[in-house]
């Protein structure tokens, strides 16, 4: 029983991780209907950057992280204004955003490896120990994540509901005309929003980063996981993308459990299609932002 | 004066001419109808005026100042703003947040918001989602947010598209109050032929993307391109 509490708290903590993450992919896609497929590598740049400011420099890990965001933030600017904006003017926009973000993923991968070599690394643990619960030890940093994780919800709903560009986002992703003669910018909006997601995206790869171990490569796993979690919980909604990442982390956590870590890739696949075959718009699919 | 001015404006699609030298002048506090048969231009002209397309060659200006090659958001700010014959509205927002987010964004004063709701009679419902809506009240409410942004001009495209009668009614009245109460000149596309007639100080009818008639609107009916080519053998609209 205790390993089975274990096991189902490791799953929310990692679903945690895994809805922050999603919630750039998510948002991203409802405002601007771009898909990033670079999201993961987004993350682990995050992440790396992170790493090499509290490891490498010695730098305190508010301090890295703090720099690791700023770096998001012109990243993001310049992904919206260098190109996207300019690719989503054609005609073929679709297209050419996936080419791109594709690309751009590539080429963070490729960065990374030249630039920190391909041995696995890992964000320092912002609360070193554990604490004894009646079901066993929880490390402080898994309270530490998840506790910022259900902040940064709350925060990102506080942000889509309260703000002025929260509200503008919304109405963007409801009615792109709509919002337009009311006189919003949309360039404006998509630039928000971008940051918003690489933001996001970040600090999810950080969090992820101090829990699991990092290699150049792992964006892949990342990407793909952040696309079946906005997929299973319909596309472009937040609420549905949280509900899929605690659903699909604590069936990680127990296909782990009971079947073996092996299984972990094959079980989020069949959960995935079933849910789809069940559900084909998403668990909340049709609710944008 | 002329508060919107079109000179010899032209919209191409590849070889498809949707626009054809179209010129008009709009009087300030005027509603000017415009009318012609599916596939004239109308939508195309109004998307060109507020910024959604850039006219293939032509002028159109704002209170004297040239508007071609603005955003839809920065026409919006100048005071003119634009409905579409599909209303679009914010779902998941109440109908208050929604005619918030006109005068938020289209860079209107706040305290104006409670009087446009009660001006168009959506008080009671403010608070209700605007999702699920019945077509009249999400046309007031659509309405709401575009004078919600304080604009002094406003395109209203097939407004009474599905209407009853009896809401035919109601929406003139309104269109008739706005004018009176708000200042706003009104520019409106309409198929229903009486009713523009009806509520139009003057009236232009577009056919193949050019201007066939520009005139009061007693004349519309008389003039013989128009019963050629957009009222056929009847009279009726």
């Amino acid at each position: 029983m205790d390993a089975f509490l274990n096991s189902l708290a490791s799953g929310l903590i990692v679903g945690s991780l895994y809805a922050i993450m999603a919630m750039g992919l998510t948002i991203l896609y409802g405002v601007s209907h771009v898909f990033n497929f670079a999201h993961g590598h987004v993350a682990v740049v995050a992440a790396y950057l992170v790493w090499f400011a509290a490891v490498r420099l010695g730098l305190a890990l508010p301090v890295g992280v703090a720099a690791a965001l700023l770096v998001m933030v012109v990243l993001a600017l310049a992904t919206y204004w260098g190109a996207i904006r300019g690719l989503l003017r054609r005609s073929e926009w679709g297209f050419g955003t996936l080419l791109f973000t594709l690309g751009l993923a590539i080429l963070a991968e490729y960065a990374l490896l030249e630039l920190f070599g391909p041995r696995v690394k890992s964000v320092p643990a912002v609360l070193p120990g554990s604490v004894r619960l009646w079901f066993g030890r929880l490390a402080l940093n898994d309270l530490f994540l998840i506790t910022a994780s259900v902040v940064l919800m709350v925060l990102v709903g506080a942000f889509l509901k309260r703000t002025l560009t929260g509200q503008a986002m919304r109405a963007v992703a409801q009615s792109l005309p709509g919002a337009q003669v009311v006189g919003i910018d949309i360039d404006r909006i998509y630039g928000a929003t971008f940051i918003f997601a690489f933001v996001m995206t970040g600090l999810s790869g950080v969090l992820l980063g101090t829990k699991t171990y990092m290699t150049p490569h792992i964006g892949w796993e990342w990407m793909i996981k952040g696309f079946v979690i906005v997929a299973f919980g319909g596309l472009g909604s937040v609420p549905g993308a949280i509900v899929a990442a605690f659903l699909l982390g604590v069936v990680e956590a127990l296909v782990t459990l009971y079947l073996g870590a092996i299984w972990i890739w094959p079980a989020w696949l069949v959960t995935f299609i079933v849910a789809l075959w069940l559900r084909p718009q998403g668990i909340l699919g049709g609710r944008s932002t | 004066m002329s508060v919107l001015e079109v000179s010899d404006l032209a919209k191409r699609f590849g070889s498809l001419e949707a626009l054809r030298g179209v010129s008009f002048a709009v009087e300030e506090g005027e509603v000017f109808g415009i009318a012609g048969p599916n596939g004239a231009g109308k939508s195309v002209l109004f998307a060109c005026i507020a910024g959604f397309y850039r006219p293939s060659s032509g002028s159109i200006r704002l209170d004297g100042e040239e508007i071609v090659g603005l955003g839809p958001h920065q026409i919006c700010h100048r005071g003119l703003v634009r409905t579409f014959q599909t209303p679009a509205l914010f779902h998941s927002l109440s109908i208050r947040e929604n005619v918030l987010i006109g005068a938020r964004f289209g860079g209107a004063k706040e305290d104006r918001v409670e009087d446009i709701l009660r001006f168009l009679d959506l008080e009671r419902v403010a608070e209700r989602r605007a999702v699920n809506l019945d077509l009249f009240t999400t046309k007031r409410v659509v309405l709401a947010a575009a004078l919600a942004t304080g604009c002094r001009v406003l395109l209203l495209d097939e407004p009474m598209a599905g209407f009853s009668f009896g809401e035919v009614e109601r929406y003139l009245d309104l269109v008739a109050e706005i004018r009176r109460t708000c200042g706003v000149t009104i520019l409106i596309i309409e198929h229903l032929l009486d009713v523009l007639i009806g509520v139009s100080d003057r009236m232009m009818i577009l056919h193949h993307g050019q201007v066939l008639f520009s005139g009061p609107p007693d004349e519309v009916r008389r003039h013989q391109g128009v019963v050629d080519v957009y009222l056929g053998g009847g009279t009726g609209g």
